[in-house]
């Protein structure tokens, strides 16, 4: 296999005592818009500002192109960075801040010039080239951080939290053109977030940490219908996890006994949980329907509304078992248009076995 | 400082007095101001106490300077149109000691000699504090910061005449750095007495402060800057250039007004270190005194020195919150 243009190998870095990255190793291909993601304090910005060479890595290597970069400074590498709070320089204009990297790599004013105006175009900030920091909206600010970044022309850029300081009808937007411009560009996006909705609308791979550990690298689809573990399993989010004694049938299939009830689900391809002992169902709670009256087939538990929470055309139903179990559903408002959903009125929710898998170990 | 982008910034501190509470800035919109409306009676009420609360707190400052500021100001405004007969100062409206003293050569050096000094004094501790300031401000951990901060204070607990003169034993002829040069060969050297010397003495005075307004500056220049300076390819030197100083620009120049300040007006330095050899603006009043007790003449000498520290101060204020051309 060709060398990856990035690689972490076994990357740590400590402050003091505490371990804010433990031991990451990944590697990125060119091309890639990677997400890194997790809980705040979960080592995901030390990633990155690593890869900027704005922190060392305590121990472990890491590579571009297959060269050692620990010990290369951060004005000597080539891969530009967009902050949270965008970092742009107040005491400077929207052009001279997208003019200032190209000014420190020597490049004579006039090609610099064109260059500054050219990502400003294509950023839509052409208009304000003469303002001030301080006179610009943060959706303008963003894009004048973009341009400052991209007018480098580099082989990969940094994101932190691109989007969180916007607000959300703006997120959106945002997030649809930071795909636009990494498939047009065709460079490598490393895009460190917090949430999963972010990671999962962008990003062709996502590594999600904890504690300074990653917990699993996939593709958006794999990680939810694929989690490696617990805490990936309930940090992406809309998942039940359903928690009990597991019991291998006759045909091969697991049946666990669990709070809502004895429910099914296909036994995975290898390291299935062996009867009897403790096993967790994944189920995603947007494969589970609500109806007012069940049909006999597939799993199928019987529940009253707890709580019915729109977000847009999206319903998350929480509701409770006899026994106490609880579970969600997510539809969207037509599908259950027709489903009578007052709280505390019992409704029939149910899957089909093959919809949930069991967590590893 | 200047760190805040718009949006979120909180009023200036001076602002932030009971009146302008987001309510008390809202009734402030009103067309017409508050005595002679009769707005709703909650309003008015609150009003009326925060007024008596600034009232309360911000008379006794205010009398305490009209009391020993404005009032010998104004005093000594009025005494440059005196007179002094057979050395009796009478009050009197002649123009003659202007006339005097803006005419007078003597005056005319010592002023143009105070005012470079005083502005070499000001450079020299601006560029001389920086890299300590630059030390405390990013290299050093917290704990070592505060313990040179207060190293910087110390010196304003012993009074600046006592550290002049253990300057002079230390420049003089025998002092301590000439006894330590002889044996190498070298010296002596002549300070004392000497507009060096003065600048020395000046010096004294005015690096403690200048490093600590500096270092306050530098610390306020946003960490993520300089990073993102950094970050776009920027060395550490020029990042000092292209970022930290014009990041920390208002901190700065204040630091450097401080010092041309201290310096224009400083009378120790120059006596007990310059040897009044050429003599000051601050000698020039001290003479006029002692020399025919001339007070109306040394009145318009300390006019003439407060004019200028104004205009001075102005010039800078305007330097350091102005936009810069380069902007635009």
């Amino acid at each position: 296999m060709a060398t990856p243009m990035i690689e972490l190998d076994r990357v740590a870095k400590h402050y003091g005592g505490q371990a804010a990255v433990a031991d990451v190793s990944f590697t990125i291909d060119k091309g890639e818009f990677i997400a890194l993601m997790g809980p705040s304090g979960c080592g995901k910005t030390t990633t990155l500002r690593m890869i900027a060479g704005l922190d060392q890595p305590s121990s472990g290597e890491i590579r571009l192109w297959g060269r050692r970069l620990n010990e290369d400074a951060p004005w000597e590498r080539d891969a530009p960075l967009v902050w949270q709070s965008y970092a742009l320089f107040p005491f400077l204009s929207v052009r001279k801040n997208v003019e200032f990297g190209l000014k420190q790599r020597r490049l004579p004013a006039p090609e610099r010039r064109k260059k500054a105006e050219e990502w400003m175009e294509r950023l839509g900030i052409a208009g304000f080239a003469e303002r001030g920091i301080d006179q610009l909206s943060g959706g303008q600010r963003q894009r004048v951080a973009l341009a400052r970044a991209l007018a480098l022309e580099p082989e990969m850029l940094l994101l932190d939290e691109p989007l969180s300081a916007l607000d959300p009808h703006l997120r959106v937007r945002m997030q649809s053109e930071l795909v636009r411009l990494h498939r047009e560009l065709g460079i490598t996006f490393i895009c460190v977030t917090h949430s999963h909705s972010e990671a999962f609308a962008m990003a062709d791979r996502v590594v999600i940490m904890n504690e300074g550990r990653i917990q699993q690298i996939g593709a958006p689809r794999e990680i939810h219908r694929r989690a490696a573990n617990r805490f990936v399993a309930e940090f992406v989010g809309g998942n039940n996890l359903f928690t009990g004694t597991a019991r291998v049938e006759a045909n091969g299939a697991i049946a666990l006994e669990s709070p809502v009830g004895t429910v099914h689900a296909p036994a995975p391809s290898e390291g299935g949980p062996a009867s009897g002992t403790t096993a967790t169902l994944v189920v995603p709670a947007d494969r589970i329907e609500l109806a007012s009256a069940g049909t006999g087939t597939g799993n199928e538990v019987t529940a009253r509304v707890v709580t019915v929470e729109f977000v847009g055309t999206t319903v998350t139903v929480f509701l409770e078992t006899e026994g106490g179990g609880e579970l969600r559903a997510q539809r969207s408002l037509h599908e259950i248009e027709n489903t009578p959903l007052a709280v505390g009125q019992p409704v029939v929710a149910r899957w089909s076995p093959s919809q949930g898998f069991f967590l590893p170990g | 400082m200047t760190r805040a982008p718009a949006g979120g910034r909180a009023p200036p501190a001076g602002l932030a007095l009971p009146g302008t509470s987001p309510e008390g800035f809202m009734s402030e919109t009103a067309p017409a101001p508050a005595s002679s409306t009769a707005p709703p009676a909650t309003v008015p009420s609150r009003r009326a106490t925060g007024a008596r609360f600034a009232l309360f707190w911000g008379a006794p400052p205010a009398l305490w300077q009209a009391a020993f500021f404005l009032v010998p100001l104004g005093f000594l405004v009025a005494m440059t149109f005196w007179s002094v007969k057979n050395f009796r100062l009478t009050p009197d409206s002649t123009l003659a000691n202007w006339v005097f003293i803006l005419n007078a050569s003597f005056f005319r050096n010592a002023y143009v000699y105070t005012f470079w000094l005083s502005v070499f004094t000001a450079l020299i501790a601006s560029v001389a504090a920086f890299p300590a300031a630059y030390t405390l401000a990013y290299k050093v951990s917290p704990a070592a910061r505060r313990f040179m901060i207060f190293m910087l204070v110390v010196p304003f607990f012993t009074s600046y005449p006592v550290r002049i003169y253990s300057t002079q034993i230390f420049f003089s002829p025998q002092g301590i750095i000439n006894s330590a040069l002889a044996p190498l060969g070298l010296g002596p050297l002549h300070v004392l007495n000497t507009p060096t010397g003065t600048v020395v003495g000046y010096l004294v005075l005015t690096l403690p402060l200048v490093v600590l307004l500096q270092t306050f500056a530098l610390a306020n220049v946003p960490r993520t800057l300089i990073e993102a300076a950094h970050n776009l390819g920027c060395g550490r030197f020029r990042t000092i250039a292209t970022v930290i100083i014009p990041s920390a620009r208002i901190g700065l120049i204040v630091a450097g007004t401080f010092a041309f300040v201290l310096a224009f007006g400083d009378y120790v330095a120059p006596t007990y270190l310059g040897g009044s050899k050429p003599p000051t603006l601050s000698i020039l009043i001290a003479d006029q005194v002692k020399s025919g007790n001339n007070w109306p003449r040394a009145s318009v000498v300390a006019v003439m020195m407060i004019v200028t520290l104004m205009v001075v101060m102005l010039v800078m204020i305007g330097l350091a919150y102005g936009r810069r051309k380069g902007r635009a």
